[in-house]
C-alpha cells in the first residue's frame, strides 16, 4: 500500500515544468518562416500550411513525449516525435494517398510505447473503446443533423480516397497529437494535482483554445459556437474516459469518429 | 422525456426563448436525484444536445439575439443543474453512508476483541464503506495491523504519525490512473495512537476527507480502549499468576516449616540424648581417665552442635522479623580466619582430606571475624557432611578486581542445577540430602544473610569434576 510502504515524493514544481523549449522554438521559427515565405509568395499556400500544421502538431507530440518518457530520458525522442508528425504533414501535400504518411507518427509511437509509460498508450477495456466510438459517432451525428437542418451546411458522401486521407490525418496527426498532449500529458499531470472537475475544466479550456486559434477553422460565428459546443463535450468526455481507463485510445477513437463526421459537412453555395 | 420535449419544441417551431424550454429541467433534475452526478451530467448532456440545435439555428439565422442569449443561458443552467443536483444528491447519499459507516465502526468497537482484531475490523469497515481500494492501519509503535507488512520511514503514514496532522496525497503511485491517498492520525486524549490510510483511484471529496478525520478520532479512542483493555487483561493474568505462585510458595513454606518442626525436634533431641546418656554413664560408672576424656570430648562436640543449632534458630528468628544480623565489622585479614577454620576441620575430621590453597596475599576486608568464621565452618561442614569418606575438600582463597573469593569444593553427589538457587532459602533441603545426614535446612540461609550483610555474595555451582563448589565473594578494602 503506497501510503504505508512507499516514500512520499512531493509534486513537481509546476504543471508545465520540463517543456522542450529549444525544440519548440525551432518549430515556431519553422512555422514563422513558412508563413513569411507564403506571405511573400515565395512558397505556395498549401505546403506553407502543411509546414505550420506539422510544426504545431509536432510541438504537441514532442511535449507529450518529453513529459511522459521513462528514465533515462532520451534527448532524441522529442525531436523524433516532432519529425514524424512533420513528415506526415509534408507528405500529405503530395498526391491523395500520400496522406498515409501521417501514419508514420502512430506507428512510431507504437514502437516507443514501452519508453512512454505515462502517455496512456496502454490497452484500454473494450467497453471504453466502444463507448468512445459511440460518443464520437453520437456527437458527429448530432453535428451533421444540426448543421444540415439548421445551419445551412450540406452532407456529402465521402469517396474512399477522402475517407483514407481523413482517417490518416485524424488518427495520425490531428486527434492523435491532441489526445497525446491534452489527455496523455497535460490532463495526466493535472489529475495528479487537482480533482477531476478542475483538471478537466483546465484541459478543456486549453484544448478549445488550440482549436479556436487554428487558422484552418472557419471563423464564422456559428462555426465558432459549434466548435465550442462540440469540442467542450468531446474534451470533457475524453478526459473522463482517460480518468477511468488511463488510456488515450478511447479518446482517439471518439475524436476520429467525430472528426470524420465533421469532414462530411460542406458549405452550401 | 427529452425526446418528447424536443419533438414538441421542433413541431411548434419554437425559438430558444420559449418558456417551454424549462421542461428540460424535469428529466435533468430527476436523473440527478436518482443517479447522482453521473446521471445528472448525462441527462444534462442529452438535454444540451437536444436543445443546442435550437440555439445554433437562432444564432445562424438571426445572430446574437435575446432568444439566442436565453438559449445559451438555458444550456448553461441545464449543465449546471444536472451537475449540481447530482452532486447534492450524491453528497446526501455519501452523508448517509458516512453515518452508516460510523454506526458500523461503533458496532465493531462494542464487540470485545483484541487490539489487532479490532484494528483489522476497523480497516475493513472503512475500506468497504468508503469504497476504497486499500485501507491500512499502523499503530504508534510502528506495527502494521492492516494493509501492508512494514512502514517506510519516509512514507505518508510515517509523516502523519510524526506530525499528527492529516495528509492528502493526490498522486499516490505511478499507475496510469491517478490514485488518491488520505492518511489521518488516530488520536485519543491528544495522543496519536496510530494512523489510518485509505487509497483509491478517483477523487476524495472534502467531505470524505473530513469524515475520515472524524473516523480517526473515533477509531483512536476505540484503539486506545482496546489497548487499555488488553493491558488490563494482561495485568490481571500476571496478577493471577503471581498470586498463584505466592500461594504455592506459602504452601511450600508451610510444608517446609512443618517438616522443620519435626526435623528440629529430632536435631535437638539427638545431641540431648547423647548428652543424657554419656552424663549418666559418667555419673554411675567408674572410667579410666582416658575414657573419661574421650566421653567428655564427645559431649563437647554435641554441645557445640546444640549451640550451632540454637544460633541458627536465633539468626533465623531475627531475619524473619526483618532485623539485621548482629555483626561487628572491623578491618580484618581473612587469611588467618580461613586457615584456622580449615585447620580445625583437619584435626577433628580425619575421615576426609581438607586442603587449603591461598593464591597470593589476600587484601584486608571489612568484616566480622566471628561471622566469617561461621560462614566458613558452615560451608566446610556441609562439604564434609555430604562427601563420601576419603574424599577431598578443597578450600581455595584468592583476590582479584577488588574482591576476595573463597571457594569450598567437595566431591559429593552435587546439587541439581534447578535447586542451586533454592538451597539458600530457609528450611530448604535438596531432595538427595535428607538421606545423607542430619540438618535443619537453615545453615545456608544464614550463610547467605551473613555474606550479604557484608556486601558480598554467595552462590553454588557444579564442581570441577564432581560435587559442588560454593563460592563466597567479599569486597576487599582498597
Amino acid at each position: 500500500m503506497y501510503a504505508i510502504t512507499d516514500p512520499w515524493i512531493p509534486p513537481r514544481r509546476s504543471l508545465l515544468a520540463g517543456m522542450p523549449l529549444p525544440l519548440l522554438v525551432v518549430l515556431g521559427l519553422l512555422t514563422a518562416t513558412a508563413g513569411a515565405l507564403a506571405a511573400a509568395e515565395l512558397l505556395p499556400l498549401t505546403p506553407a500550411r502543411a509546414v505550420g500544421a506539422g510544426a504545431a502538431q509536432g510541438a504537441l507530440l514532442a511535449t507529450a513525449v518529453t513529459w511522459t518518457q521513462s528514465r533515462p530520458r532520451s534527448r532524441t525522442a522529442p525531436a523524433m516525435a516532432a519529425a514524424v508528425v512533420f513528415v506526415g504533414a509534408v507528405g500529405a501535400t503530395l498526391p491523395a494517398f500520400a496522406a498515409i504518411a501521417y501514419l508514420v507518427a502512430p506507428v512510431w509511437l507504437w514502437t516507443q510505447r514501452c519508453k512512454l509509460p505515462g502517455l496512456g498508450l496502454t490497452r484500454p477495456p473494450i467497453g471504453m473503446c466502444v463507448a468512445g466510438a459511440a460518443l464520437g459517432t453520437l456527437l458527429g451525428a448530432h453535428l451533421l443533423l444540426t448543421a444540415s437542418l439548421t445551419l445551412g451546411y450540406g452532407v456529402r458522401v465521402a469517396t474512399p480516397a477522402h475517407l483514407v486521407s481523413w482517417l490518416a490525418y485524424d488518427a495520425g496527426a490531428n486527434v492523435l497529437t491532441t489526445e497525446a498532449f491534452f489527455r496523455g500529458a497535460l490532463f495526466d499531470r493535472a489529475q495528479r494535482r487537482w480533482p477531476f472537475a478542475m483538471a478537466s475544466t483546465l484541459v478543456t479550456v486549453v484544448c478549445l483554445a488550440r482549436y479556436l486559434v487554428d487558422p484552418l477553422l472557419p471563423h464564422s460565428l456559428e462555426v465558432m459556437a459549434g466548435a465550442v459546443f462540440y469540442l467542450t463535450l468531446l474534451s470533457v468526455a475524453n478526459c473522463w474516459m482517460y480518468w477511468r481507463s488511463g488510456s488515450i485510445v478511447p479518446g482517439v477513437v471518439a475524436g476520429v469518429a467525430f472528426f470524420i463526421c465533421y469532414r462530411l459537412l460542406y458549405v452550401l453555395s | 422525456m427529452l425526446i418528447a420535449v424536443t419533438a414538441a419544441l421542433a413541431a411548434a417551431d419554437m425559438t430558444p426563448g420559449t418558456p417551454w424550454r424549462h421542461l428540460y429541467l424535469v428529466p435533468v433534475v430527476f436523473a440527478g436525484l436518482r443517479f447522482g452526478v453521473a446521471g445528472g451530467v448525462v441527462a444534462a448532456l442529452g438535454a444540451v444536445l437536444a436543445f443546442g440545435p435550437f440555439v445554433l439555428r437562432e444564432i445562424e439565422g438571426h445572430g446574437p439575439t435575446r432568444a439566442a442569449a436565453e438559449g445559451i443561458v438555458t444550456l448553461a443552467v441545464l449543465t449546471i443543474a444536472g451537475a449540481a443536483v447530482g452532486s447534492l444528491a450524491a453528497r446526501a447519499r455519501r452523508q448517509r453512508e458516512r453515518y452508516d459507516a460510523l454506526r458500523a465502526v461503533q458496532r465493531a468497537l462494542a464487540d470485545p476483541a483484541t487490539l489487532e482484531l479490532t484494528a483489522t475490523r476497523l480497516a475493513s469497515i472503512v475500506k468497504q464503506r468508503l469504497r476504497a481500494e486499500a485501507a491500512g492501519l499502523v499503530l504508534e509503535n510502528g506495527r502494521v495491523v492492516a494493509g501492508a507488512d512494514h512502514v517506510h520511514p519516509r512514507s505518508p503514514a510515517a509523516y502523519v504519525m510524526a506530525h499528527r496532522e492529516p495528509m492528502f496525497v493526490t498522486d499516490a503511485g505511478a499507475g496510469p490512473r491517478a490514485r488518491r491517498a488520505v492518511v489521518v492520525p488516530l488520536t485519543s486524549m491528544d495522543e496519536t495512537v496510530g494512523v489510518l490510510a485509505v487509497e483509491r483511484a478517483g477523487d476524495f471529496s472534502r467531505e470524505e476527507r473530513d469524515a475520515l478525520a472524524g473516523f480517526g478520532a473515533a477509531m483512536g479512542l476505540a484503539l486506545d480502549n482496546a489497548r487499555l483493555a488488553a493491558r488490563q487483561r494482561r495485568f490481571a493474568e500476571e496478577l493471577e499468576l503471581k498470586v498463584s505462585q505466592a500461594t504455592a510458595r506459602l504452601a511450600e513454606m508451610d510444608r517446609l516449616k512443618s517438616d522443620f518442626v519435626a526435623l528440629a525436634s529430632h536435631e535437638l533431641r539427638t545431641p540431648l540424648t547423647a548428652l543424657q546418656g554419656f552424663s549418666e554413664l559418667l555419673a554411675t560408672r567408674p572410667f579410666a581417665p582416658a575414657e573419661v576424656r574421650r566421653l567428655a570430648e564427645i559431649m563437647r562436640g554435641e554441645i557445640e552442635r546444640l549451640g550451632r543449632i540454637v544460633s541458627d534458630f536465633l539468626d533465623l528468628a531475627r531475619l524473619e522479623r526483618g532485623l539485621a544480623l548482629s555483626i561487628r565489622r572491623a578491618v580484618l585479614d581473612p587469611a588467618p580466619v580461613i586457615a584456622a577454620a580449615v585447620e580445625l576441620f583437619r584435626r577433628t575430621r580425619t575421615s576426609h582430606r581438607v586442603e587449603l590453597h591461598v593464591d597470593g596475599a589476600l587484601p584486608h576486608v571489612d568484616a566480622d571475624a566471628d561471622a566469617l568464621d561461621r560462614v566458613l565452618k558452615n560451608l566446610i561442614g556441609n562439604a564434609l557432611k555430604y562427601s563420601p569418606p576419603g574424599s577431598c575438600i578443597r578450600v581455595r582463597a584468592r583476590a582479584a578486581d577488588g574482591v576476595v573469593t573463597v571457594d569450598v569444593e567437595d566431591e559429593g553427589p552435587g546439587i541439581p542445577p534447578e535447586e542451586r538457587a533454592l538451597i539458600f532459602e530457609p528450611y530448604y533441603r535438596t531432595r538427595g540430602t535428607a538421606a545423607l545426614g542430619p540438618g535443619t535446612g537453615l545453615g545456608l540461609s544464614v550463610v547467605k544473610s551473613l555474606v550479604e550483610a557484608h556486601g558480598g555474595t554467595v552462590h553454588a555451582e557444579a564442581g570441577s569434576t564432581t560435587g559442588t563448589r560454593m563460592t563466597v565473594m567479599l569486597p576487599a578494602l582498597p
